[in-house]
């Protein structure tokens, strides 16, 4: 510890550390200690109360004042000295009381939700797991220890999602989950590599601070400029690049959204605190982070795709019929606003919409958890077969789960941004600011805006449909089934709690005394950057009053369509309502092209790898052989041919002379008789 | 007694009592090889905490510097007017040395231990494994090149048989080609071997010699030699270092392996016995490395700088294809083997990049890749030991059956993926941003290639959670049915005694990679310092 520092600030960041730390702790021991114990559950949530205590504590004395920051050198390479470190600012203590707050109520209800799971300690222990790691995300000072809690969400969202790994679906998704996260997470590197090599260090405060590298940086005649030296400005936009995927994998950004839905895999509890309110989030407090990097051109791409997003993934969930996967959609589309609010210089704003949305979403999420839960008694206790997350077979609930009801419909209301709820604040505040934004813009970029309101008409719908369905009307499975026999309830404490806390948090005076003007609440001052758009224009009152009344004008529509007449939707046909129902296709089309080249790819470059570098080796060895055996029988034939020729040579002459040596008297008598009558012969012929 | 001599020679003293011991006694001989290895690893841990730090202590090119040394005459002869023949004993260690000596001695404990799966001709086997032994230290530790030849050729002997005679149904086929591939890269390396010693002269006796240290100044060599760094010779018309420098770099590219001088690597794998493919992948391909650290920049500097962006190509190359090889791969082990080639490659892309990052980065990564591809196999040795299958359709849901095993596998899946706060991550992100930063430091290697080796990361993920999810999750059905289910029992004493250390290993490196680069960082940065003033020459 620096000795310099007040002590008071030594004293926060200790605090800091412990709230981080405890999770983590509760991990180990349930995962070393407790097995199969019932305490595990206990373990954690007790941590994660200290967690909230020990952060709230941080939070009031770091928020709006001032920024701490420590470190200590974890290693040295080459000449680097690597630190680690905390850094405590408004954007961190923000997010470090925001995700215990929303951790704690999901932990209450998960020992209610998950009591009858035969992995009860394992679930509680990947949830601390998880805490532990999004905690000390929200504090890292630098860029390696910021990748290396950032992967680690990512593994335990991979773990929390595989929950139940015999499952073959579960297991694909959360398979699946990991690999597209992983594509965000080597962007991520490739900017952090590109901005080491450019400025020298990982220090996030260095990098990005007010009188930071980055702010200190410049481009000129095609070379990105910094202190330390200059590379081209093409890696500029790659460091961009990287961040952009980074944060359209963690938030669910096109064209990397297509895990989340699948991500619902796992138990709604998780559902409810990671791929709603926190994990997903990662990707808009990235952003946060880094903000000061992006030029107007990048800025404009985050908008762009944003707003992009936001619309597309709206269509999607105007006809699922899976309750967790309208939600899944829905957070993408929030997702969507919050990085298009980032786009278009509501920095503020986002991180406010980003808070808000943590607890509706969350909330929703709970309310889906115990419907679903509901749904799945009535199932086993009727052996019914049946997708007890289908919402074509709920209807009337309201009158069986009062509290979940209202609960539900305050968090919807939220989420479609209605006056009196925290949503209306962060969201037309998003909305005012494109609007001021688009003023100065050009061409298609002036239909930003505008897509973004048509989006939030859209959302009202979804979510109308959604709460009409499953609330009102009749129960269509009981109509369907007149003989199934149903007894339903809200259910215990560790339900209704949660619901009534995330309920209350859904509603305006826990950010603002002002109901109406979201400039007036006090974590949107706490984000403000210099350049914040003035409340002077007409856009501040028409927005508001637009949203609203076209939000009630289609809220009613839903509900004549889907109650009054009684009519199960819209005509399911026509190329709109398909593609919406198919997701855009992106998921197909990934599959189908990508993975599948991928995997013809690997497949050809095996083949290759055997039949042309392996065959080669094995030709190379055939062809020695072959030479081999060329030398084998010259040598066989030819050189030691050539000496049996000569030795047979030989011996056949000694054969042939052998025969004279016979030792008879007669022989050599006639032998010499034939001598002298040969030379007599040849001496006649001669002559 | 020098610390090194003892810890390379030890093990092959075991080995002798081994020899001598009648084979009655042969129930005892696992567990004197496992008492050698202990004791040796017991050695180095006690040179690691030793070993000096400091600028005064980084070695590379300075004799002086070097830590534990040893230096004997060996063969010394009197060739008249030629001159004296002169082969030393010389051993010793600095920063790219220790750490790799650490892990190569801990990797032989776990493969004694993997060698309880042995049941034939015991004492072959274990005299065999303590010969290996010794030479695989002797490889780290000598500074001779006579003596560094006469260790990296010793290898191959009891690697030959040791495959040939333990091993899978194809043993003979690829023990065959082990041993051809490597004898031809090291019959070349002779020859530079030669040459260089015909080319340099010890400034003090005046003589030729095999000095490796006094191979790296170019002072040392004679004026008109073939090696001379002034004299540009040529051999086949090419300039004669280049040509130097590339023969070694074969012979060790083959070790790494290098794409595409691989293809060894997965046939050995697959047959060879599990002790056999531990030592293999753990510390037989981090020679290869350790050699183009040592021998290959040390001695040919500026032709290795020259040569960067080559090197740079091969190790992306052998990123990418050994990854997506991995992908299409069936066979457990030979998914691993694949796997490995993909990891090596990151060695040659930071070693290529001559930053500090990079080059630490390499190292680190060949110490974590020791560990972890250690671990891998030995986790693939408990499967096949079980069911003597290995391919990854015929298991599913082994999660349910055998958790605590699958827990391990998960510890070494994701911590060979790179995911933070194990080894592999560290090492990987810094290679990367070496070779990233290559280009505004020395202008060695172009940005994109960093860029390209992070795919291979993400396929790493690819192909180890496709195997997680085809394999241990899912319900559970085996092609064996019930008789496979009864024989796969989880994780016994003997093995997770095993695997805890070195998951938690792989787990302390992750989060305290100084106890590496603390170790390596002033070897790293006189070598980054030593290579480029070479280049300024």
């Amino acid at each position: 510890m620096n000795p310099n520092l007040p002590y008071n600030n030594a004293q926060t960041v200790t605090l800091a550390i412990i709230a981080v730390v405890l999770p983590f702790a509760a991990f180990v021991v349930n995962f070393l200690l407790l097995g199969k114990s019932k305490a595990a559950g206990w373990v954690s949530t007790l941590a994660i109360v200290a967690s909230t205590v020990l952060a709230a504590n941080v939070f009031f004395k770091v928020w709006g004042s001032h920024t701490i920051h420590l470190q200590q050198v974890w290693f040295t390479i080459g000449a680097t000295k690597v630190q680690a470190g905390i850094l405590l600012n408004n954007l961190s203590v923000m997010l470090l009381l925001l995700v215990p707050v929303i951790a704690l109520p999901v932990h209450i209800y998960s020992t209610a939700y998950m009591k009858d799971d035969e992995g009860y300690s394992r679930y509680f222990s990947y949830l601390s797991l998880f805490c532990f790691s999004m905690l000390a995300l929200v504090v890292a000072d630098n860029l390696i220890m910021l990748y290396a809690f950032w992967e680690l969400v990512g593994f335990s969202s991979y773990l929390l999602i595989g929950f139940w790994f015999t499952r073959q679906s579960a297991v694909i998704a959360n398979k699946k989950a990991f690999i597209m996260n992983r594509i965000g997470d080597i962007g991520l590197l490739s900017a952090i590599i590109i901005l080491f090599t450019q400025f020298g260090t990982f220090d996030l405060e260095a990098l990005f601070g007010p009188k930071g590298l980055i702010a200190l940086s410049n481009i000129t005649n095609g070379q990105w400029v910094s202190a330390s030296g200059s590379i081209p400005a093409v890696w500029q936009y790659v460091a961009f690049g990287g961040i952009f995927l980074a944060v359209a994998a963690k938030s669910a950004q096109f064209p990397l959204h297509t895990w989340l839905p699948d991500a619902m895999e796992g138990p709604t509890s998780v559902s409810a605190l990671i791929h709603a309110a926190t994990m997903v989030a990662a990707g808009v407090f990235l952003l946060g982070r880094v903000y000061p990097m992006f030029n107007d051109a990048e800025l404009t791409v985050l908008a762009v795709v944003g707003c992009f997003t936001a619309f597309m993934a709206a269509t999607i969930a105007l006809t699922q019929n899976d309750l967790k996967r309208i939600l899944a959609y829905s957070t993408i589309s929030q997702l969507g606003f919050m990085v298009m609010a980032m786009g278009v210089g509501a920095y503020s704003s986002s991180l406010f919409h980003l808070a808000t949305h943590a607890f509706f979403k969350c909330l929703l999420f709970l309310v889906a958890g115990i419907v679903i839960h509901q749904m799945k008694h009535i199932k086993d206790d009727n052996h019914l077969d049946i997708d007890p997350q289908n919402i074509l077979h709920m209807g009337g609930l309201r009158k069986k789960l009062p509290v979940t009801f209202i609960a539900a419909l305050i968090g919807g209301l939220a989420l479609v941004g209605f006056p009196l709820t925290s949503g209306y604040l962060s969201k037309d505040g998003i909305l005012i600011q494109a609007f001021d934004w688009s003023d100065n813009r050009a061409g298609i970029l002036k239909l930003i805006p505008y897509v973004a309101l048509f989006t939030s008409w859209l959302t009202a719908f979804y979510v109308a449909r959604l709460i009409v369905k499953v609330f009102f009307g009749e129960f269509r499975l009981q109509k369907m089934n007149p003989h199934i026999h149903i007894h339903l309830g809200d259910g215990g404490w560790q339900y209704k709690v949660p619901l009534v806390f995330l309920a209350l948090c859904c509603l305006f005076p826990l950010f603002s005394y002002s109901p109406v003007f979201y400039e007036d609440a006090w974590l949107y001052k706490g984000f403000l950057q210099a350049n914040f758009f003035a409340r002077e224009n007409l856009y501040h009152v028409l927005i508001p009053v637009t949203v609203v009344i076209l939000s009630v004008v289609v809220i009613y529509g839903a509900y004549v369509v889907y109650v009054k007449r009684n009519s199960w939707s819209f005509p399911q046909t026509g190329f709109l309502y398909r593609l919406s129902y198919h997701e855009w296709y992106i998921d197909k089309f990934y599959n189908r092209v990508i993975v599948a080249f991928i995997l013809w790819l690997s497949k050809a470059l095996y083949w290759f790898d055997k039949n042309i570098i392996d065959r080669f080796v094995n030709e190379l060895e055939q062809v020695s052989r072959n030479i081999a055996g060329l030398a084998a029988w010259c040598d066989k034939y030819i050189v030691d041919g050539f000496l049996h020729l000569i030795a047979n040579l030989v011996a056949a002459i000694g054969n042939f002379a052998r025969r004279f040596q016979s030792g008879k008297i007669q022989y050599y008598l006639f032998s010499m008789l034939l001598v002298l009558i040969a030379v007599f012969i040849f001496k006649l012929i001669w002559t | 007694m020098n610390l090194l001599t003892l810890l390379i020679f030890t093990p092959v003293l075991f080995g002798l009592v081994i020899l001598l011991l009648p084979s009655s006694l042969r129930a005892s001989f696992k567990y004197i090889t496992l008492f050698a290895t202990l004791l040796q690893l017991c050695f180095s841990i006690y040179i690691y905490l030793h070993f000096q730090t400091g600028a005064a202590h980084a070695g590379i090119s300075n004799e002086g510097q070097y830590q534990f040394m040893q230096k004997l005459p060996w063969i010394s002869l009197d060739l008249g007017t030629v001159g004296k023949m002169q082969i030393e004993y010389f051993v010793g260690i600095d920063g790219i040395s220790v750490t790799l000596l650490v892990m190569a001695a801990l990797v032989m404990v776990v493969a004694a231990i993997a060698s309880w799966e042995i049941t034939s001709n015991l004492k072959g086997f274990f005299a065999l494994f303590l010969l290996l032994d010794m030479a695989v230290m002797g490889v780290f530790c000598a500074l001779d090149f006579f003596l560094f030849y006469t260790f990296y050729e010793l290898m191959l002997l009891p690697l030959y048989f040791l495959i040939g005679m333990w091993g899978g149904a194809r043993r003979e086929y690829a023990a065959i080609k082990f041993f051809l591939y490597t004898l031809f890269g090291s019959v070349f390396m002779l020859l530079v071997m030669v040459g260089l010693y015909l080319s340099v002269k010890d400034p003090v006796t005046g003589s030729h010699t095999f000095n490796m240290i006094h191979m790296m100044n170019p002072a040392n060599y004679i004026d008109g030699s073939v090696f001379s760094v002034l004299n540009h010779a040529t051999i086949l018309g090419m300039p004669a270092r280049t040509v130097g420098f590339v023969i070694l770099f074969i012979a060790f590219a083959i070790k790494v392996p290098v794409v595409p001088l691989h293809t060894w690597l997965p046939d050995a794998h697959v047959e060879a016995p599990t002790p056999v493919s531990i030592i293999l992948a753990g510390v037989l391909l981090k020679i290869g490395g350790y050699g183009i650290i040592r021998i290959c920049m040390g001695i040919f500097p500026e032709v290795a700088l020259s040569g960067a962006f080559w090197l740079g190509l091969l190790g992306v190359i052998s990123i990418l294809y050994g990854a997506f090889n991995a992908l299409a791969q069936r066979d457990l082990k030979r998914m691993i083997a694949y796997s490995s080639v993909s990891h090596m490659g990151f060695v040659l892309l930071g070693i290529a990049s001559n930053t500090a990052e990079g080059i630490s980065g390499a190292v680190l990564q060949m110490v974590s890749h020791g560990f972890l591809s250690t671990m891998l196999f030995f986790l693939v040795g408990v499967i096949y030991g079980r069911v003597h299958d290995r391919d990854i359709y015929n298991f599913r849901g082994l999660g349910t059956l055998m958790p605590r095993y699958t827990v391990y596998v998960m510890v070494a899946f994701f911590a060979s993926l790179g995911l933070p706060g194990f080894s592999a991550f560290v090492a990987e992100a810094f290679t990367l941003a070496g070779a990233f930063k290559s280009h505004s430091v020395n202008g060695l290697l172009p940005y994109w290639m960093a860029i390209c080796g992070t795919v291979g990361i993400l396929l790493s993920a690819a192909y180890f959670l496709w195997t997680l999810q085809r394999m241990f999750f899912g319900t559970i059905s085996l092609k064996g049915g019930e008789i496979w289910k009864t024989a796969l029992t989880d994780l016994n004493l003997r093995e997770t005694v095993t695997l805890l250390p070195l998951a938690l290993i792989a787990l302390a490196l992750g989060i305290m990679p100084a106890l590496v680069l603390g170790k390596i960082n002033d070897s790293v940065l006189a070598l980054v310092a030593f290579t480029q003033n070479a280049l300024g020459k």
